[in-house]
């Protein structure tokens, strides 16, 4: 089939960037929507121009670089799906495809379609780690863990920090990430010690980081590739509220 | 984290115009249970008897100017998140997801909020105002010996015009699609999501608060308005 790809493309941080136009031929349906990109990139470098930035690593779900926001959806149009899972049988021949990057503040674009996530990597720094004892390894399973409440965790754990939630809400919050990574220590025994200090220090970064609030909208969930539920941002709304009403400093 | 520091959080915030909106929540319950006496066929000695004792009552008075606070207090912290979450995407999309991944009611609250604020204004000045400080205001004694200012017939006036059965119908447009997200979404900021309770949750936000109340007081000038034919 042959498409439309309408791609951003942006120098760097300070450029205003601005859109292209390619058209693919020949485009296998069998295709992920990476190996599109791979194609027009060589078909690019072929001619002598500059390929299109993107991010990728792993190309098997699992890892949350690929971030791309394609005709109004991050991640395009498959639910808990990433961008590197899509496949061009999701589209038609004729097909026009609008690609962005992630937009936020708080993810500022580094070239074309890549963006600059490490506000995540700071606001898991604030508080997203627990305490271990070095020395000898202690027994697996040697905790006994409520099967529901691991369950929840493992399910919160499964967040690959790609940042399609931020991308997806109309206020570019980053609750739906933090409240995950609260979520799978708060559950666990082993995230007790530092639990009201995680909850207040890596919601206060995330403000600093200049993310939006939540309005309870939804979109994150909707378009999180990993089925992250909003249950996840209730709780953190209770940790928070638990730790800011008990904690004495 | 000092008190100040906590409620200067977003959630902290969120947590502020939650509490403000259980607060107004409860008191459309109460302003609806009153003024469906306007439609008591007793030439408002019901209403009138209610609106004397609502401003006249010392503790009343003191959860009305309360409330006028509370409205403020929502409308102001509710503005200042909005703005900063209109800040947190300096670039927006060229393409919106539209209602595929959000319910359009859920992205209307700052639009139905203003709605509904320029609403309380006219509302205000239209009834409110007249009772306490109205100078032509007539008056009514049922037989008695105390004298009622007649709020009943002011508002049985105003609603035999069009344009204001239209703009208090406008407003409670802007009222139930304001509620029909805003009760569970105040739910939800306060950690209420449990696969138990979600459903009464739901039910009370959108047939109660978003359906029913608005519905109740929409009644009350279009029932007016058609009473004169």
């Amino acid at each position: 089939m042959n498409l439309t790809l309408k791609v951003w493309r942006q120098k760097n941080a300070s450029d205003a960037g601005h859109f292209e136009s390619f058209q693919v031929a020949d485009v296998s349906k069998d295709m992920s929507f990476l190996e599109l990109f791979d194609i027009l990139n060589e078909r690019l470098i072929n001619e002598g121009k500059e390929p299109v930035a993107f991010d990728h690593d792993c190309r098997e779900g699992i890892c949350g670089m690929c971030s791309m926001y394609i005709n109004g959806r991050a991640h395009g149009p498959w639910d808990e799906t990433t961008t590197c899972q899509l496949h061009m049988r999701a589209y038609n021949d004729g097909d026009t495809i609008t690609v962005e990057p992630w937009r936020a503040g708080a993810f500022p674009v580094i070239k074309d379609l890549t963006v600059d996530r490490r506000s995540f990597d700071r606001i898991i720094e604030a508080g997203g780690y627990i305490s271990v004892n070095t020395g000898n390894a202690v027994d697996a399973n040697a905790i006994p863990i409520n099967k529901t409440d691991a369950d929840a965790a493992f399910a919160a754990a499964a967040c690959i920090g790609c940042g399609a939630c931020v991308a997806a809400c109309k206020n570019s919050s980053a609750m739906l990430f933090v409240s995950a990574k609260v979520s799978q220590l708060a559950l666990l025994p082993q995230g007790q010690p530092e639990r009201k200090e995680r909850a207040l220090n890596m919601v206060a970064q995330m403000d600093k980081e200049g993310f939006g609030s939540c309005t309870n909208t939804g979109a994150c969930e909707a378009e999180c590739p990993k089925g992250i539920s909003l249950t996840n941002i209730a709780r953190l709304n209770r940790e928070f509220i638990g730790a800011g009403f008990s904690k004495e400093d | 984290m000092k008190w100040s520091q906590f409620f200067n959080t977003s959630i902290g915030k969120k947590l502020l115009v939650g509490a403000t909106g259980f607060f107004l929540c409860s008191f459309v319950i109460v302003h609806l249970a009153g003024n469906i006496s306007l439609l008591y066929n007793d030439e408002g000695h019901a209403f009138n008897t209610y609106a004397t004792f609502m401003s006249h009552n010392g503790l009343i008075q003191f959860i009305a100017w309360g409330l006028k606070v509370v409205i403020l207090l929502h409308a102001i912290l509710a503005l200042q998140l909005t703005f900063k979450n209109l800040a947190a995407r300096p670039v927006k999309y060229a393409v919106k997801p539209g209602n595929k991944t959000s319910s359009w009611f859920s992205r209307q609250m700052a639009m139905m909020g203003s709605i509904l604020f320029i609403f309380l204004v006219v509302h205000l000045a239209q009834f409110w105002w007249a009772m306490h400080y109205g100078v032509d205001v007539p008056t009514a004694s049922y037989g008695g010996t105390e004298e009622y200012r007649d709020l009943y017939l002011v508002v049985q006036q105003a609603f035999t015009h069009e344009y204001n059965v239209i703009i208090y119908v406008i407003g409670m447009i802007g009222l139930s699609f304001h509620l029909i997200h805003g009760f569970k979404s105040a739910c939800q900021t306060f950690g209420l999501n449990h696969k138990k309770y979600n459903g009464i949750i739901n039910f009370i936000g959108v047939w109660f608060f978003g359906i029913l109340i608005p519905a109740g007081f929409a009644l009350i000038p279009v029932v007016i308005f058609f009473k004169q034919y």
